[in-house]
């Protein structure tokens, strides 16, 4: 059955491209079974929801870093999937350049899933439950990368969070409370040329004098680029849902929203290749940490947090996650 | 019960099928993977390099896509529009059944490495599935060669090196074409088989030394990369 993805109003078309893989309800019904399903990891123990669950719009809630299979630790924090068909790369240093390659990397990654692709698609032909959803989906019973990539996209592409009271008061649906209409005048002055209406990103790669951990050597950006001036880059990440997806960073060095607060106005490390907009670092008073902070809670949409559509199969809304590692 | 008989018809029909358009004759290319003048053998031998470092092969692969040729007065044919993985390990993919409308055939053409499209265009299938291996998942783009195998030169973990080379972005296109002019004296049989020998010693110094001790690992797009596929870009000759 053919769907459509929901293009809120006002919004830019989206990116990715549907005539290559058309929305349909039994694609995005096996992305979902695929992306709930623990048995695509090595042994069995992690999904992709472990690291992005939908109570914390698909972040890991109050994780730094990313757990993986073996007791290991990722170098990177678990960021938010929503609105995913309007962006072009993926990852914080946006190395993957198609959202269908996406999974491969936290499925194939030893410090992640550690799966192999072929055992994954060996176990998924033995699964009856799977021969019939492939079909369904693609027509007959070949399951190869590709469909299974492009199944994980349509679900991921429906997982579009725009009903937030802040798209409510754009609509003249709702109003803002004081301080949330003094909070978004300031973030319209100090935030908005980085975090960009309508994705609250411009998903650009930034350096935000985030001084480098040594434990972890995460350049960033440079990684993909080998261009010394992409050091220390990463990408802009949306505020969208941002109440409840801390910890914060790229490494998830922030715990809460006072820290990155804090670090734009006094803990940046500012060098000649830090953003140029920042090189004075983000003056704040503590004032305005309020009133912004009454703004961005305006971002969290919980009808897309409890939207029954993207909880695991046979739930009304993702179970709190139990962390078994 | 009566044995199944396949009517005359059937078979006659079934030889049809397999027959190509009028003019067209099969062509086959086969990939002779080699050290110097030596066959390859993966894992079991140690060869030398120009440097006199030691090292055998345990993966020796590469990708070679958009196959040409052009026969008598110039004229140019696509023998293969896709990209086709060459692997030592996988002997049914040494040999390539084309065919050819062309007579005379003069010259070849091919590119090592992968179309750019494929490279930004999600997950391929056939050769080009990330299944096999030759792709890179976290920062997205195919491996288009890989030799891998040890070396006691490597001071690498296990003195293992790896070079995979790829990279389809602007100053790291890693993408190499190749051009082979087909010796005259073979004339008619070139137009059925092209032998082609690739020989692994120009890694280390087809167009710049590149010594293993020096460069162990190559992993990622840039500019060793680049040295590496202008070396490789030599290993290609026509023999008999």
């Amino acid at each position: 059955m053919p769907m459509k993805l929901p293009v809120p109003s006002g919004w830019p078309a989206p990116y990715y491209d549907f005539k290559k893989n058309p929305l349909t309800l039994e694609g995005f019904l096996l992305g979902r079974k695929l992306f709930y399903d623990e048995r695509l990891s090595k042994d069995s123990t992690i999904s992709c929801a472990s690291c992005h669950q939908q109570f914390g719009a698909f972040a890991t809630f109050e994780h730094s870093l990313s757990h993986g299979v073996d007791n290991n630790l990722t170098t990177r924090n678990a960021p938010a999937l929503q609105n995913l068909a309007w962006q072009k790369e993926y990852m914080w240093d946006g190395g993957i350049n198609h959202l269908d390659l996406q999974p491969l990397a936290p499925l194939t990654a030893t410090n992640e899933m550690g799966a192999t692709i072929a055992k994954v698609l060996f176990q998924l032909r033995r699964d009856s439950a799977y021969l019939r959803m492939f079909r369904e989906a693609f027509g007959d019973t070949v399951i190869n990368t590709q469909r299974m990539n492009r199944a994980f996209s349509q679900f991921l592409v429906m997982l579009v969070s725009a009903t937030s009271k802040f798209d409510r008061v754009r609509q003249g649906k709702d109003s803002f409370l004081l301080p949330e209409k003094l909070g978004y005048a300031i973030f319209e002055q100090k935030c908005s040329s980085c975090h960009k209406e309508p994705l609250f990103t411009d998903l650009t790669y930034r350096n935000t004098g985030l001084p480098m951990d040594n434990t972890l050597n995460d350049y960033g950006r440079m990684k993909i680029t080998g261009d010394r001036k992409d050091s220390l880059k990463f990408k802009v990440p949306s505020l969208r849902n941002v109440a409840i997806t801390r910890p914060y960073g790229h490494d998830g060095r922030f715990f809460s929203l006072l820290n990155i607060f804090e670090h734009y106005r006094k803990n940046m490390i500012v060098t000649p290749l830090t953003d140029s907009i920042l090189q004075h670092r983000l003056p704040l008073s503590n004032f305005e940490i309020g009133q912004l902070t009454a703004f961005l809670n305006t971002l969290t949409d919980t009808s897309f947090l409890k939207n029954p559509l993207f909880a695991p199969p046979g739930y009304v809304i993702t179970p709190v996650f139990i962390h078994r590692h | 019960m009566k044995q199944f008989r396949p009517p005359v018809i059937l078979l006659a029909l079934l030889l049809m099928l397999g027959m190509k358009p009028a003019g067209h004759h099969p062509l086959v290319l086969r990939f002779q993977n080699r050290v110097g003048n030596q066959p390859l053998r993966l894992s079991e031998q140690t060869y030398l390099n120009q440097f006199g470092e030691p090292f055998s092969v345990e993966q020796f692969k590469y990708y070679i896509s958009d196959i040409r040729v052009t026969g008598e007065g110039q004229i140019e044919e696509r023998l293969l529009n896709e990209s086709h993985l060459v692997d030592e390990g996988d002997s049914s993919s040494l040999v390539l059944h084309l065919s050819s409308g062309l007579s005379g055939i003069r010259t070849i053409r091919f590119i090592v490495g992968v179309d750019s499209l494929a490279n930004l265009g999600g997950v391929q299938t056939g050769d080009l599935d990330p299944m096999l291996g030759m792709f890179w998942t976290w920062n997205t783009g195919y491996v288009y060669a890989r030799l891998q195998g040890e070396s006691d030169s490597a001071k690498s973990p296990a003195h293992r090196f790896t070079w995979d080379i790829g990279g389809y972005k602007g100053p790291s296109n890693a993408v190499r074409v190749i051009s082979l002019i087909i010796p005259d004296q073979n004339g008619q049989q070139q137009d059925s088989m092209i032998n082609i020998y690739v020989n692994i010693l120009k890694w280390f110094d087809g167009k710049q030394p590149l010594r293993i001790a020096t460069s162990p690992v190559c992993h990622q797009p840039g500019a060793l990369a680049m040295q590496i596929a202008d070396n490789y870009s030599t290993m290609f000759s026509v023999g008999p």
